[in-house]
């Protein structure tokens, strides 16, 4: 529940900008401060302003969630810790030739850091998708941008959902069965 | 949620006929068959969460899952048979030998004080169940009512749909059945329910702003502390909820003004050490309070020296209270458990016994995909329709969902808390989606007469959502992506059941596998070596085996252990620990100075079982060497790796644990075509096959030799 603002806010502030540079102060660390190595020593005069934050847009807010998203989902936190390595290697036992392995198999909860990362992308693609869809529904934009959109958006969900089972299925060979 | 009434054409007469033979009574209104179609799916929603978690209980038999339930159980068991003051005050002498454990203190009482209720309830109307049952279908239940819950909160959130759909896939999500399947009798299964209660009350709060809502918040919230000890997830989530509204609609001026900042930063040090939920509590109470006495005085400069005199007072006593607690050690920092979440790193090289813990590993995709399924696409596209319609309650549930995802990819345990925001958002992006689909397949088709601009249907019809004739396969399309839609979510529900039914449903105490043609075997050896030493040891014997087995062995052994799954006392653990990877003669004097009688150890050689002692003889290697620096790890390996066969080291063929798996297995033949002393589990031949004990001797051995028990030999006469 919001406060409703008796005490404007930006009164308060400027009478503050002043009046913690004077006595009135009743910040301690500020008379400390005063007494102790600025008794004799004088601070110069500057032109400081306060940098003003303002809030980012939602867009930008947006994309740094999907940004944090990918990240976790695909299993960062677990590369930083397990490191395991970027792909997996079996040696072929008639040729003894290296080959590489993609999939970590044997257990549910292991991964390679590029099988973590193709995953984790598949699923934003998804996310994507649905968000390109529910754009291309939206009424106020011309036809051939709508069409485009809904496009992208359902090949993006169905490459993702293909892409994904398949994942899974070569992960874990007895998914489903 | 506009419903068009149907107007029949013409229909036939037969049909006509029965129509208005119908008693008036049975047609409905739009509202109320709206109404009957919600009731009935919530009624079916409630019935089908119930149901999909009884595969163990219909397949094996209503009994306790896993570990920690039977600690539960047998908490529970002293509860209704001893009442109350007798649980809360309880000592427990039968576990941690010779130190003993406080019960009451020590453990989270909601969980047991409600299945005891539940049973008190149960047998005033006369069913006379056994409080096993009452456990074992708790967790079902209490599920069941979260899903009711997600549909109120997902209504309060977005709107009705939502939350149906919210309530249908929290139903089924397997990250929630994981920790809630009939038989498992854990805190969490109470506890996600009082969470998610919690939740929706403050959110119910927030909306209304009443404060009998508020107040049934704080009821949901005791509940919560009662229950679990992720409380701490609510008591930091909804300060830092409030300081982003307050950010939001009030600006940074407040935070940035100078009169606090320097005063803030001493408050925020303060509490830093205790706890940062009641940190950002402490900062809000700040600002409210000071905006209220700024109201109360009036006058500026009252109020300045006001703030001076208060400001400093508080630092001063702050400063001194701070220096009192830390040097008296009252003030204590992080458990190690909390700031592995925030460190992820911290446990791998501080603490073994929590990295040791398989639920408290890192997450990989695998399991968030078979947790999630369909819902990890879904989540981000939720999220996007939240910020498109920003509001008190999405700002909440967004904060929720992000911050439990966060914590869910740190630990695997965690996944649970995540699942009820994750089904949230998902059901958002669902309703949203489903919305505005069907909006497109039932938009009214605009006439080409209209198009001359002045039929009152034109503008009735631009209002419903016009599409343009010439696209006819806007609908057709529309109409292909719901039957896509729907074909997602019945993937989703396909999943669902096949892992619950394979992966979440074992009980983990009876073990089944697969036989040579394909039928069913039970491998009930756990239960059968508790029953074992239930009947033919004394009721005073002492049984030392790793900290995993030691809540079952209490439980339906009801003899007394050295250490168990509550692993309070590490030192305890280590020298367990140690005794097991020593040599015999030196885990002797240990055992003897610990008045062990038994021996227990788990061994799969025989059957192939790949969780007994020696595949976790590593961790109490490395347990022990934490506190009892003659245990080295690099002793146990051979160039780094670890093995049991010829190849092995020196001191891992002669260890305790070694000869109590292995004791008489050289003579057995596991697998045809295989030597004798083939161990099925690590796939070898095994090293050191004549093995003497001299200290002990063996006792029991279950019949797929899976559990192992042997009995210390007292000392001989000299």
């Amino acid at each position: 529940m919001r406060t409703k603002s008796e005490n404007p806010v930006q009164q308060t502030s400027s009478t503050t900008v002043t009046d913690s540079s004077s006595t009135a102060s009743m910040d301690p660390i500020f008379h400390l401060i005063r007494i102790l190595p600025f008794s004799f020593l004088r601070p110069p005069r500057l032109r400081l302003k306060l940098p003003s934050i303002s809030l980012p847009s939602s867009n930008v807010v947006f994309a740094l969630v999907l940004l944090t998203y990918f990240m976790v989902v695909s299993g960062i936190v677990y590369d930083i810790i397990v490191e395991p390595p970027g792909i997996g290697s079996t040696q072929d036992p008639y040729t003894g030739a290296v080959r590489p392995v993609v999939f970590m198999s044997g257990r549910v909860n292991g991964q390679y850091i590029i099988e973590g990362l193709s995953s984790g992308f598949m699923f934003v693609l998804g996310g994507i998708g649905i968000i390109m869809l529910d754009l291309a529904l939206d009424k106020n934009r011309d036809r051939s941008v709508k069409v485009s959109y809904a496009s992208a958006g359902i090949s993006s969900i169905v490459l993702a959902y293909v892409m994904s089972m398949l994942f899974i299925r070569i992960k874990i060979p007895a998914y489903l069965r | 949620m506009a419903v068009t009434t149907s107007t029949p054409t013409s229909p036939p007469s037969m049909a006509q006929d029965l129509l208005n033979s119908l008693p008036k009574t049975l047609k409905l209104k739009t509202k109320q068959q709206e109404l009957l179609i919600r009731v009935a799916t919530l009624g079916l929603i409630y019935i089908l969460a119930f149901i999909t978690r009884l595969f163990s209980v219909l397949r094996y038999e209503s009994m306790i899952h896993e570990f920690d339930p039977y600690f539960n159980y047998r908490t529970t068991l002293y509860l209704t048979e001893h009442g109350f003051s007798e649980f809360w005050n309880w000592f427990d002498s039968d576990s941690w030998y010779p130190l003993g454990r406080i019960i009451g203190g020590t453990l989270y009482p909601g969980l047991m004080l409600t299945a005891a209720a539940l049973y008190k309830i149960l047998h005033f109307l006369r069913f006379a169940v056994h409080i096993r049952e009452v456990c074992v279908l708790t967790a079902p239940f209490f599920a069941s009512n979260t899903a009711i819950v997600a549909y109120f909160f997902g209504k309060e959130v977005w709107d009705s749909g939502a939350g149906i759909v919210a309530a249908a896939l929290i139903a089924i999500c397997p990250g929630y059945i994981s920790r809630s399947v009939a038989g498992s009798y854990d805190n969490e299964g109470v506890a996600i329910f009082a969470l998610l209660l919690t939740f929706y009350l403050f959110v119910k709060a927030v909306n209304t702003g009443s404060l009998s809502w508020s107040l049934a918040s704080a009821f949901g919230y005791f509940y919560m502390v009662s229950a679990w000890g992720g409380y701490v997830f609510i008591i930091n989530l909804v300060p830092l909820y409030v300081l982003v509204l307050l950010i939001r609609f009030v600006g940074f001026q407040h935070v940035q003004s100078g009169e606090h900042m320097a005063a803030m930063g001493v408050f925020f040090l303060l509490q830093a050490a205790v706890s940062c939920g009641s940190d950002i509590w402490i900062v809000l109470q700040v600002f409210f309070f000071l905006d209220w006495v700024k109201h109360l005085l009036g006058d500026v400069k009252l109020f300045q020296a006001f703030l001076r005199i208060t400001v400093t007072g508080a630092v001063s006593v702050g400063a001194i209270a701070l220096g009192v607690g830390m040097a008296s050690g009252y003030i204590s920092p992080w458990t190690g458990r909390f700031y592995s979440l925030l460190d992820p790193t911290y446990a791998k090289d501080h603490i073994p016994i929590i990295a040791s813990v398989s639920e408290h590993q890192p997450t990989a995709w695998s399991s968030f995909m078979f947790d999630f399924h369909i819902l990890l696409f879904l989540f981000p596209a939720g999220l996007y329709f939240c910020f498109k319609r920003l509001s008190d309650a999405t700002i909440f549930v967004v904060m929720y969902g992000l911050t439990s995802m966060y914590f869910a990819g740190v630990m695997v345990r965690l996944i649970l808390v995540a699942t009820p925001a994750v089904c949230l958002i998902s059901a958002i992006a669902v309703s949203a989606t489903v919305k505005n689909l069907t909006r497109v397949v039932r938009a009214k088709v605009q006439t080409l007469q209209s198009g001359s601009g002045k039929g009152t249907s034109a503008s009735k019809g631009s209002s419903k959502g016009v599409i343009d004739n010439s696209q006819p396969f806007q609908k057709n399309g529309a109409m292909l992506l719901l039957l896509g839609a729907f074909y997602l979510l019945s993937r989703y529900a396909i999943h669902c059941t096949w892992v619950t039914s394979e992966a979440y449903s074992s009980p983990s105490i009876v073990l089944a596998a697969r036989g040579a043609h394909g039928q069913r075997v039970i491998f009930d050896d756990y239960r059968e070596a508790y029953f074992w030493l239930r009947q033919n040891t004394p009721p005073d014997a002492k049984v030392m085996s790793w900290w995993d087995y030691g809540y079952q062995i209490t439980a339906m052994g009801n003899r007394t252990v050295i250490v168990d799954n509550n692993t309070w006392n590490n030192t305890h653990i280590a020298t367990v620990g140690r005794a097991m990877s020593s040599y015999e003669d030196e885990a002797y004097d240990i055992m003897k100075s610990l008045d062990v009688d038994y021996v227990l150890v788990v061994f799969g050689g025989v059957t192939g079982y790949s969780s007994d002692d020696i595949n976790k003889f590593l961790w109490m290697v490395r347990i022990g060497g934490g506190v009892f620096p003659v245990i080295k790890e690099p002793d146990y390996l051979v160039n780094g790796e670890y093995r049991v066969d010829k190849g092995a080291a020196p001191k891992m063929l002669n260890c305790l644990m070694y000869k109590l798996s292995y004791y008489r297995f050289g003579e057995l033949t596991t697998e045809y075509g295989k030597p004798p002393g083939y161990d099925r589990a690590r796939g070898v031949e095994i090293g050191n096959k004549d093995i003497k004990l001299e200290y002990l001797e063996e006792a029991f051995t279950t019949q797929n030799w899976i559990v192992r028990i042997y009995k210390v030999k007292p000392p001989k006469n000299r």
